[in-house]
């Protein structure tokens, strides 16, 4: 059904990456590239750095050496606010919503950087600032419709189940109208069912909206089947990096998945 | 209202948008707001479509299959294909795809028109396997982006060749129109059928027009109702509620944002006439007793104390009986505190009507619903018949008939207690299965519906089982087996019962007793057990289950048909009925024969005089394991009550 | 109405509005608490110093004023306040605040408590530690027409408190619940690391909740001075905000009030009808008898959100 895909220019690519946390090295000389359009994931067993590697990209980790290039500006450290003002967005791993908020208004802060200044205005919304609420309202609800969350459109997030609530995140981070959207663990702890709405969702979002999407994943099975290209990490370092099916092939991919748990080497097959 | 030479839908559509085009017509939530069509807007969305189709060789006779959630795009689809002559086919949108393919195929179906991604997937999935199928079109474009379109359409591609095609062909929409007739098809409407492929009813318009617009004026439908399409649109029950009686009197019809918001929805619209099946207003129910269960304390208890008061009043001040001065004052009182915050809650506080059918509903559930001031009403219908065969009249509404025949209804009982009717609604014929048609419908037009029942002294209609599996006790009365086990379930602490007569001479039944209903009574008086067996054969429980059973023989009593199916014998079955084991459907309904054959050594003993009976059955563990529970039953007595005046 | 149950009115009323008062300032607490999770020491000296400074700008021999060569307006003074207090909170986060971000709870509290005693020593040292009479023009003494409908005496100045009181906790309401900054100010509150992940910008937010802080303070200051002058003994007010803190739960805006109301009421009925029992001053120690007593039952307080222990 899906035609041959083509994919842009490099987005973002890090660069000799090495970040230790006191003497602790959690990424060692690790580069790789992201593509405009491409669905690209990180993956690799637990404490392999997966998750450092992502909060060095948006900014919450500063790497003492190697850079990010991000759209032709080369940074030796990104910092969270910039990020998100220049079009990153993502998910945590373990769900960070605004618990006692609404799913709406969960989602509308996502338009956060996509609002104008001008607080006084904000404050006392008339006027213009009444008419961008509602230009983002009418943004936000075609989220909502697009990840099929109507039902939960006023509930406090915190009352909702798991699958679900990364839903909503999904749906906050979608919100910023990302360039590259983060993706940290966005099937775990979720059933079957909650694992394919979820992979449909990515893989439409990556259609519909042309968004770049990096994603960890732990389970591999769900990850090759939606990924374009792979880079695999073990202890901090890159180990691989290609298609699906390069990186199946890999042996020290293999051994990297067969020298630990038994449960892991369920994941791979 | 005149409705001369209105023969047709696309015939009433043209005259609602000529005489109340500012009227509205149907509406939507999207994007979380309520958008709303005028009768002119739909009939300009509908030439569009209809001249859409025609530009791609759809044309007089052609099928139009429907499928997906009610969307107003779907239903301006049955109406597109009327008016060119063509028969719109709705399916069912949770069909698997080889039911689908069943449908779609024997239906002969040219076009589909369907909601979104996953109802194309599934027709692409089989359409090879219908010849017929040339073109798809879908309403949501969401994920569709890569699929190839050369079959495939977008609903406002669709509708842009039209007005294209309507411009050039300027009187082609209303010359279609004109050239239909009453007497034309105006819908197949295949059956989920329980047994057997589905079959495809063919309904003409005069069926499903004269017979909406009975039952409008049974009812005094006004263009003032608010309705919410929310049943699967393949249904009989959905299209002459949603989509016939608005053509007919020109109510609005609101479809739901998604099928997870319903409830929200029906909050925010506030029906006035609404259709339910019993197991809606059983969970309607539920929900509601869940929270009041955990409000606190005086919260609960003038919850109680008002809901007394309106099961003792309500049901009177809404059949317009004399009650008193002061139980007046007091039942609105409860309005301010009780019944219409609870009634806003349920989306209920507008309602004028509502109905219920397709089961037996729960006496309690219904005088719940009735008690609060909404009118809840049951009906007997069929397909076959365009829905209306019987109806309950404002006034005359009791929990365990369903009602009156309909206006032109006529209605026979045969000699094996079969119910038959004669009424204008009355299909055409099955399509493609003239066996069939001629199976369930006699040559001057009588309908055998392979329902049992009887009309009581007021003139209602009973209906008490499946023809088939009503039987006669020795002594030549009625024994109706479904009829007893539904009364017995209704009580909470009864889960599933079984009841034995046939060739007998008197009734006798195992109970299943409900574990978390029974559990929760043993709990709150320290009763202990440790499974379910151990709980089925307490004595405390086998009181609690006799008092029920002694209700119903009460009130069968009453009834001189049914007075002899009083449950002599009845025993405490030692394990759960189960579709694992064989015993229930899928579904949920029991199989008779099986437990006859498998459980014959209780059924003897509950025809001798033992007390007790000791049984061993191999059951089947969730996780495939298979075991051995065994155990003595004890077997109670039960004395017959006379036959009583009906009350 | 009898004698006895008119003097019970005037005891509860008085109660209710000297809650109002605390209630005022437990709401600068409830603010800073709700957006950082920090517990403001400094609430009591804020008020204090809002109120010394609107009071030096508003006297002619002010240094403001001399500055300026004539006497500064009451609206303009309010204004300049305003302004003081919100530089006032730039300055806490530039200086303070941003240095402290991850930092422990107790380490934050220490910080404001610290805070404290420089804000008062710089009041001291600006604007002198004499007692000095607040005039803004608020009415004062009885309300002339509750004594005459019905014979209760009703202080003016406390009706004045409790409008402003509801007409601040009204704005406070629309400001977080309907407007963008308020939604930006809930996510800060509900979690840092997701609201910087939408690119919200958490050292902004704490300027603003600081000075939202600082004027609810102006107010709360406002009303304390013109009550009983404005004085250092105004920073110990702080202390009984405390039991209203515990009462209405720290997060709950609307608990502040009730709690203020209940501690009010409930200290001038307890100095009234049992003071004489045991030798009355039960109104310096009922309120936070009161607090133990929900310490121990309900620590959550009565509006706080529920605290749920992760295992």
């Amino acid at each position: 059904m899906t035609p041959e895909r083509k994919f842009g220019d490099v987005i973002l690519s890090v660069e000799h990456i090495t970040l230790t946390f006191g003497g602790v090295l959690a990424l060692e000389d690790v580069s790789f590239d992201i593509r405009e359009s491409e669905i690209r994931a990180i993956i690799g067993p637990n404490g392999a750095g997966k998750s450092s590697m992502l909060n060095v990209i948006n900014g919450f980790y500063h790497p003492q050496e190697g850079q990010i290039m991000y759209r032709g500006a080369t940074r030796s450290k990104m910092k969270p606010h910039y990020a998100a003002s220049h079009g990153i967005a993502r998910t945590f791993q373990n769900i960070a919503l605004f618990k006692g908020m609404s799913t709406l208004d969960n989602i509308m802060t996502g338009r956060n950087t996509k609002m104008k200044r001008g607080l006084f205005w904000q404050a006392i919304r008339i006027g213009p600032a009444m008419t961008e609420e509602i230009k983002h309202r009418d943004y936000v609800e075609h989220i909502i419709d697009f990840l099929e969350i109507q039902a939960i459109r006023k509930t406090p997030v915190g009352r909702l189940p798991y699958g679900m609530q990364k839903r909503v995140e999904l749906g906050r981070a979608l919100a910023a109208e990302p360039d590259l959207l983060l993706l940290d663990e966005p099937m775990a702890g979720m059933n079957v069912e909650e694992k394919e709405d979820m992979c449909r969702f990515i893989l439409d979002v990556n259609e519909q909206f042309g968004t770049t999407i990096a994603l960890i994943e732990h389970d591999m099975g769900v990850v090759m089947d939606i990924s374009d290209r792979v880079v695999v990490l073990d202890y901090g370092k890159k180990i691989a990096d290609g298609t699906p099916d390069e990186v199946r092939a890999n042996q020290d991919v293999i051994d990297a998945y067969l020298g630990i748990s038994q449960e892991e080497v369920g994941a791979v097959n | 209202m005149s409705t001369e030479g209105l023969d047709t839908f696309p015939k009433l559509l043209l005259d609602r948008a000529k005489r109340f085009g500012s009227r509205s017509a149907i509406r939507e939530k999207d994007y979380g707001i309520w958008q709303t069509w005028n009768w002119r807007r739909v009939e300009a969305e509908v030439r569009a479509l209809a001249c859409g189709l025609a530009a791609r060789g759809f044309t007089r006779g052609d099928k139009l299959a429907i499928i997906g959630d009610n969307r107003p795009r779907l239903y301006w689809g049955i109406a597109a294909a009327q008016a060119l002559g063509g028969i719109p086919v709705p399916a069912y949108q949770d069909a698997v795809a080889d039911e689908m393919q069943y449908v779609l195929e024997h239906a002969g179906v040219k076009f589909v028109l369907v909601e979104d991604q996953e109802q194309v997937d599934k027709v692409l999935e089989i359409q090879d396997r219908c010849p017929s199928l040339k073109e798809i079109i879908f309403d949501d474009a969401r994920g569709l982006r890569n699929y190839d379109r050369t079959h495939l359409h977008d609903f406002e591609d669709i509708q842009q060749a039209g007005r294209e095609f309507d411009q050039k062909n300027a009187d082609f929409f209303e010359q279609q129109i004109a050239q239909g007739h009453g007497g034309d098809v105006a819908i197949i409407l295949y059956t989920s059928g329980t047994t057997g492929r589905p079959k495809g009813v063919v309904l003409t318009y005069d069926n499903v027009l004269i017979t909406a617009r009975n039952g409008a004026s049974f009812d005094n439908l006004t263009a003032d109702e608010e309705v919410l399409a929310y049943l699967p649109m393949a249904w009989v029950g959905d299209h002459i509620f949603s989509y016939a009686q608005s053509y007919v009197t020109g109510f609005c019809v609101s479809c739901p944002e998604s099928g997870a918001t319903v409830m929200h929805d029906l909050r925010e619209i506030g029906p006035s006439y609404f259709f339910a099946p019993p197991r809606i207003f059983e969970n309607l129910l539920t929900s509601v007793m869940i929270r009041i269960e955990d409000a606190a304390l005086p919260k609960r208890k003038l919850f109680d104390y008002f809901m007394r008061l309106a099961r003792r009043v309500g049901p009177d001040i809404l059949a317009g009986k004399e009650v008193s001065l002061v139980n007046r004052m007091a039942y609105y009182l409860g309005h301010l505190v009780v019944y219409g915050p609870l009634k806003s809650n349920m989306g209920m506080s507008r309602i004028r009507l509502a109905y219920t059918a397709g089961e037996a509903i729960g006496p309690d559930i219904f005088d719940f619903y009735r008690s609060l001031g909404i009118n809840v009403k049951q009906l007997y219908g069929q397909t076959e018949g365009a829905v209306f065969v019987t109806l309950q009249p404002d006034g005359e509404v009791f929990p365990d008939t369903v009602g009156k025949p309909a206006p032109e209804v006529e209605i026979k009982i045969t000699d094996n207690r079969e119910v038959v009717y004669r009424s204008p609604g009355v299909f055409h014929s099955y399509y493609k299965n003239p066996e069939a048609t001629r199976e369930t419908k006699t040559e001057d037009g009588w309908v055998h519906t392979g329902d049992a029942g009887f009309f009581d002294e007021n003139g209602h209609l009973k209906i008490i089982d499946r023809a088939k599996d009503v039987g006669k006790l020795n002594d030549g009365s009625m024994f109706a087996p479904k009829y007893i086990e539904n009364k017995l379930k209704f009580f909470p602490h009864i889960k599933e019962a079984v009841a034995f007569g046939h060739q007998r001479d008197y009734c006798t039944a195992f109970i299943n007793i409900d574990l978390e209903a029974v559990g929760n009574w043993a709990e709150r008086r320290n009763l202990a057990y440790s499974s379910y067996q151990e709980l089925a054969s307490r004595p405390e429980v086998y009181e609690l289950v006799q008092e029920s059973v002694e209700k119903v023989n009460e009130d069968l009593a009453r009834d001189p048909n049914l007075a002899a199916s009083q449950i002599r014998r009845f025993l405490i079955l030692h394990k759960e009925l189960d579709a694992d084991d064989g015993e229930l459907t899928r579904t949920r309904k029991v199989r008779r024969n099986l437990i006859l054959e498998k459980y014959l050594p209780l059924i003897d003993a509950l025809y001798s005089d033992v007390q007790s009976c000791y049984v061993e059955t191999q059951v089947t563990f969730e996780d495939g394991r298979t075991g051995k529970i065994a155990g003595d039953l004890q077997i109670r007595d039960l004395a017959a009550q006379p036959l009583m005046e009906a009350s | 109405m009898g004698s006895e149950l008119l003097f019970f009115s005037e005891t509860v009323i008085s109660g209710l509005m000297a809650g109002v008062m605390y209630s005022l300032v437990a709401l600068g607490f409830v603010l800073i608490f709700k957006a950082s999770g920090i517990f403001n020491f400094a609430q009591g000296v804020m008020c204090l110093f809002a109120a010394l400074a609107l009071y030096d700008f508003l006297s002619a021999d002010g240094w403001a004023s001399q500055l300026l060569g004539f006497t500064i307006p009451l609206w303009l003074a309010i204004v300049l306040t305003i302004a003081v207090m919100i530089v006032l909170a730039w300055l806490i986060e530039r200086l303070v605040l941003q240095y402290l971000v991850k930092q422990d709870p107790i380490i934050l509290f220490m910080a404001t408590i610290g805070l404290a005693y420089v804000l008062e020593g710089v009041g001291d040292i600006l604007f002198g530690s004499d007692v000095k009479p607040l005039d803004i023009g608020i009415p004062q003494g009885a309300s002339d027409w509750a004594l005459d409908t019905m014979g209760l005496y009703v202080e003016k100045l406390e009706v004045v408190a409790a409008v402003t009181a509801a007409l601040l906790v009204a704005v406070l309401a629309v400001f977080f619940q309907r407007t963008r900054i308020g939604r930006a100010l809930r996510a800060v509150a509900d979690d840092h690391q997701a609201a910087l992940s939408v690119g919200i910008s958490l050292r902004a937010i704490w300027v603003i909740v600081w000075s939202v802080a600082g004027i609810v303070a102006l107010v709360a200051g406002i009303m304390w001075g013109t009550k009983s002058g404005v004085q250092f003994s105004l920073s110990l007010i702080a202390l009984k905000a405390l039991p209203v803190l515990i009462l209405g739960g720290f997060t709950s805006v609307p608990g502040a009030i009730v709690g203020g109301l209940i501690i009010g009421v409930g200290e001038k009925v307890a100095e009234v009808y049992a003071g004489p029992l045991v030798g009355g001053a039960i109104e310096n120690w009922f309120a936070y008898m009161l607090a133990l007593a929900f310490l121990l039952f309900r620590p959550q307080g009565l509006f706080g959100e529920r605290i749920i222990e992760r295992v």
